[in-house]
């Protein structure tokens, strides 16, 4: 009858959570941290030719990979809470429809999705490369986004769901004033932890001459020949990017586990 | 809908959980302003009758009238009918996200367009009747099992019901706590509340009951006043039920 509790979601394709109770982690997370910005402060001051020229033409990268992240990750939590919202419907050709599109989503590969919706796109309409570039990260992401809201919503409690009807709240109601509200505590960590993946998988959207991190450096080393500097220094980029990202979802986790202690 | 009109009526109510029979031909009539206990042993079906008085648990056949309204007509609309039912869970479920008070106004505002003001003097009114008022910005977490339980009264009662369905509202509370509740409900009863109550309360029962209802195995064995009832019940399915309960403490 009742469906066995969920209470911890862990989707862990984004990046290394530093939670303060996993104590080798944050000390990695410190000294990658440290190691990072050493090395992306040291290099360029040791051997400015070629490594501050990269710092130089690079980071104009940072802000596409970051519009692109946004708009994905703000498109794709719409999708997610729509098909969760669908897997959970008692409608069966709602649940039916929610339920093909994460399977097929989940079934085929980020990169081949991002080729197949970039042509597929091109075909019917002219879209600037950078939108249809949200559009394949955001539809891939719905899918997974999709399932984290499903597993956020049903961790709640069903007797929630039945104070709420025996007040009078019709379904709708329910999921709007009393489920959601309580089903973001959980649902916001592995959304964070989507995000990190999101960001990280956007590298892919160079192939679709989208000038993000990854293209700038492409577009450098194959003038300079510089590859292994171009790669080392974009790597670091990255790397630091998530590291402090990792680490804001981690404050945030504690904040919200601390709201619910009160 | 005559006066002398029962306010619930239940009629040949049968309910399958897949091939277990949970409620067999059950019939049972309660007029306005009556309060009706049901007993039996667990698994006996006495929640899910109650569950089916305001819909939370579907049946398979029979007629439920809730108020003049036939839960299981179409055209009603089930949401309107439960605003007159209130009801009150063993694991109280409250609003774990929201503050007592906002337990209290959340419905009658979103449901009712009662403003807030006269939505939360409403409430602190209720607080006050079941000794909470002094809570009402305390978050569900922060009570006991009887503050909380005492709180899931209130905010059914914000409601304004007809009728309170309860749900072994004591049968999660430590035994201290158990008596706080209790005499919520029986304040409730002496105002004149009609209440259908699923207690292991014996006390409860013979002090407030104007009928109970025994069940086992899904159906409903015998009913009678309180006093017959534990004096001298006539089945002996019931005979049985109150040899277990009461053995231990006449040892």
């Amino acid at each position: 009858m009742s469906e066995p509790e969920i209470t911890k979601i862990e989707v862990g394709d984004g990046a290394a959570i530093p939670r303060p109770e996993d104590k080798g982690l944050v000390s990695a997370w410190w000294i990658a941290l440290f190691g990072a910005i050493a090395l992306l402060v040291f290099l360029p001051w040791y051997k400015p030719d070629p490594y501050l020229n990269i710092l130089r033409f690079v980071p104009d990268g940072i802000l596409v990979t970051f519009e692109v992240t946004v708009f994905s990750i703000s498109l794709a939590i719409v999708i997610g809470l729509l098909t969760g919202l669908g897997r959970l419907s008692r409608n069966r050709f709602i649940n039916l429809i929610a339920s093909l599109y994460v399977e097929v989503v989940r079934g085929i590969p980020l990169l081949v999705q991002l080729f197949y919706i970039y042509y597929a796109l091109g075909r019917f309409v002219r879209v600037p490369d950078l939108v249809a570039a949200v559009i394949a990260m955001a539809f891939c992401y719905g899918a997974y986004m999709g399932e984290v809201f499903r597993a956020g919503i049903k961790s709640i409690d069903s007797g929630q769901t039945e104070a709420s009807l025996s007040l009078g709240f019709n379904h709708r109601q329910t999921m709007a004033y009393v489920i959601l509200p309580q089903a973001w505590r959980t649902i916001l960590p592995p959304v964070g932890n989507e995000f990190i993946a999101l960001l990280k998988d956007t590298s892919l959207v160079s192939i679709l001459a989208v000038a993000d991190i990854l293209r700038r450096g492409r577009e450098y080393a194959s003038e300079s020949f510089n590859y292994f500097e171009t790669y080392t220094m974009i790597a670091l980029i990255y790397l630091l990017i998530t590291l402090v990202l990792s680490k804001l979802i981690s404050i945030m986790e504690h904040r919200l586990s601390h709201y619910e202690r009160r | 809908m005559n006066a002398a009109d029962p306010i619930i009526r239940l009629q040949h109510i049968n309910k399958f959980f897949g091939a277990f029979k949970a409620l067999n031909d059950v019939s049972l009539d309660i007029k306005s302003g009556e309060k009706v206990v049901v007993l039996g042993p667990s698994g006996s079906g006495k929640s899910t009758l109650l569950r089916t008085v305001n819909r939370l648990e579907s049946i398979d056949s029979g007629t439920i009238i809730v108020d003049g309204h036939n839960l299981y007509d179409p055209s009603e609309d089930i949401n309107r009918i439960r605003m007159e039912v209130g009801m009150v869970f063993q694991s109280f479920n409250l609003f774990r996200h929201k503050s007592v008070l906002e337990n209290l106004t959340l419905a009658p505002i979103k449901l009712k367009k009662m403003g807030r003001d006269q939505a939360e003097a409403l409430a602190l009114a209720l607080l006050d009747k079941v000794g909470m008022r002094d809570r009402a910005t305390h978050f569900p977490i922060q009570l006991s099992g009887g503050q909380q339980q005492r709180v899931a009264i209130a905010r059914a009662l914000a409601m304004e019901p007809k009728i309170m369905l309860f749900d072994e509202p004591t049968s999660a509370l430590d035994p201290e706590m158990i008596n706080e509740v209790l005499e919520v409900m029986i304040t409730l009863a002496r105002e004149g509340m009609t209440m259908l109550v699923v207690t292991h309360e014996m006390g409860f029962a013979r002090e407030v009951a104007d009928k109970v209802v025994f069940m086992d195995a899904g159906a409903v064995v015998e009913v009678a006043k309180p006093m017959e009832f534990f004096t001298n019940p006539q089945n002996p399915r019931s005979q049985l039920f109150l040899r277990q309960i009461l053995a231990p403490a006449t040892r």
